[in-house]
């Protein structure tokens, strides 16, 4: 139902969220930004192109990571949002508190 | 089709949450509902059904939820969900407030704003000690806000 595979780049650590994004399951990835972010990483790019649906507690769970960065002076950076999620980000109007790019090659040229 | 409503009681418990889409979903493709309004569906029920399985009943204690729909049209969906837990209207509560930055915005608040804006005739009653919602999906006119 929901697949994570965070790679470790130079500039960035790339973070592939695919499937379904629901309260069963939010903790995964908030667990998994917020080891990331333990380890020092600042900048998180969340690649999204396959993520077909996420609910209010998923969309809460990318605010909180975004607010644990903020005093880290990281970034929260998505990128591939398309369909249903990309609509409950518009429409809750937390695509404006984040960097979004159309895709990973983009998000990291911004860098 | 018809204002028959199917009915099935669920734990309110996370761990029936998928059978709570599943339930649903049977309903909406019934109905004849697309992939996409089914994903919308499904945030609207995730919504309802975890506030039950969070705040409904003490902690420590089990309680269900009951979950039915009706096929009135092709194309709509009737829905409704119950619980014997406290009284709580999840309907009653205010939007966040979406200008506020990163820093500011809280945490809580955008389901009930999602299901506002893709719910038909919502509406909340406490009747024989239990609280009920209930939707009609999709909405009749897309939201313009």
């Amino acid at each position: 139902m929901l697949d994570i595979e965070s790679t470790q780049l130079e500039k960035a650590v790339l973070v592939k969220v695919a499937g379904r994004l629901d309260a069963g399951n939010t903790t995964l990835f908030q667990s998994e930004c917020d080891a990331w972010i333990a380890k020092g990483a600042t900048r998180l790019v969340v690649e999204l192109s396959n993520l077909q649906y996420v609910s209010s507690m998923g969309l809460s769970s990318f605010l909180a990571v975004a607010k644990a960065l903020q005093p880290k002076s990281g970034a929260l950076i998505l990128c591939g949002l398309h369909g249903l999620p990309r609509q409950v980000f518009e429409m809750t109007r937390l695509i404006g508190l984040f960097p979004v790019f159309d895709t990973t090659e983009a998000a990291l040229a911004s860098l | 089709m018809g204002t028959e409503f199917v009915r099935r009681t669920l734990p309110a418990h996370i761990d029936a949450l998928q059978e709570c889409f599943a339930f649903v979903r049977e309903g909406a493709r019934l109905s004849g509902l697309s992939d996409d309004d089914m994903n919308r569906l499904d945030l609207i029920m995730e919504e309802f059904f975890m506030n039950v399985a969070r705040h409904a009943y003490p902690a420590g204690q089990s309680g269900d939820i009951e979950l039915g729909y009706a096929v009135p049209a092709p194309g709509t969906l009737q829905v409704k969900i119950s619980d014997s837990g406290k009284m709580f209207n999840p309907l009653a509560s205010s939007p966040p407030d979406f200008s506020r930055g990163v820093a500011d915005r809280p945490l809580g608040g955008m389901g009930i704003f999602l299901v506002n804006e893709m719910a038909d005739s919502l509406s909340y009653s406490w009747l024989d000690n239990r609280n009920t919602i209930s939707f009609t999906y999709p909405k009749s006119e897309p939201s313009g806000s």
